[in-house]
């Protein structure tokens, strides 16, 4: 089972896979959503859950989202937006095209590790 | 629409609480604001530098987040869970542009509030280097500094926002 994590922050990224490591599952992490979706063709039978920030360069989150959604081999597969973005319109926006989960930033390790359990058993 | 003056101190507020959050939150360290002063134009202190801009139909600005060297990495490694000496110079880049994005995140949503328009923020841009300028920030228009403090080394946010 794989974790893939998109952020264009490295930083974030590392903090990300620190605390998922206590989960014991593999790790792939992209900086955009286009090296996301290049992961995805790749891996997708093995990756359970995707991470998604929304600011990001080259491909933002929301259209990442989108095109993991209407992918027919990407689609089953939940999405967790982990952002700063705070907006009550966006928020809506990202829930109605297909994410399972939303984590503002700051969070807390505990936090992130609870909303990826309950994203990935529902 | 509310008027400058009580957005800026709602501003204030919000950025202040949100700073203060984010470090504890994602690098267990605790943060004293010092206060907030205003100065004519932007002032490079710190050795690097986290700037966004923050653009709405209601008005717009940047928000600086400056750091000592030291202090950066201080605080990029209680994000990794890695000692100081282990924080390269991307690093340091990297984790203050994130910090600076979650801080401005808070003041978007406050000024959205309070204009009922929506805001956007633009990717976090780094600037190092002591005394440092900015060329592209807004001119003819006041900046409030905002002064914080981690375990007696002190950092800033600057402040300029102009409404149209």
């Amino acid at each position: 089972m794989i974790i893939l994590s998109v952020d264009d922050s490295a930083v974030i990224r590392k903090v990300i896979r620190n605390a998922v490591g206590v989960l014991g599952h593999d790790f792939l992490e992209a900086e955009n959503g286009q090296v996301a979706l290049q992961l995805l063709e790749k891996h997708h039978p093995e990756i359970k859950l995707v991470l998604l920030d929304w600011n990001m360069p080259v491909m933002d989150g929301i259209a990442t989202l989108k095109a993991i959604k209407s992918h027919p081999q990407f689609s089953a597969i939940p999405v967790m937006m982990v952002t700063t973005e705070a907006e009550k319109g966006n928020i809506a926006m990202a829930i109605q095209a297909g994410a399972s989960n939303y984590l503002m930033k700051p969070f807390a390790h505990e936090d992130l590790l609870m909303r990826i359990m309950q994203t990935l058993e529902p | 629409m509310s008027n400058a003056t009580s957005i800026d101190s709602v501003l204030v507020n919000a950025i202040s609480r949100a700073t203060m959050d984010v470090l504890k939150t994602m690098a267990n360290t605790d943060v004293q604001f010092n206060g907030v002063a205003a100065k004519p134009d932007y002032e490079g202190t710190g050795d690097i530098s986290a700037i966004i801009g923050i653009t709405g139909e209601s008005g717009e600005g940047m928000i600086a987040l400056s750091f000592s060297t030291n202090l950066a990495s201080l605080i990029v490694s209680r994000l990794l869970g890695q000692s100081p000496e282990t924080i390269t110079g991307d690093d340091r880049c990297d984790g203050i542009g994130e910090l600076v994005n979650m801080i401005s995140g808070n003041a978007k949503v406050s000024l959205s509030q309070n204009s009922g328009t929506p805001y956007k923020l633009s990717l976090p841009t780094i600037i190092l280097g002591a005394g440092h300028s900015v060329a592209s920030r807004p001119k003819n228009n006041p900046y409030l500094l905002m002064t914080f403090e981690v375990e007696g080394m002190p950092f800033h946010l600057q402040l300029s926002f102009k409404y149209r």
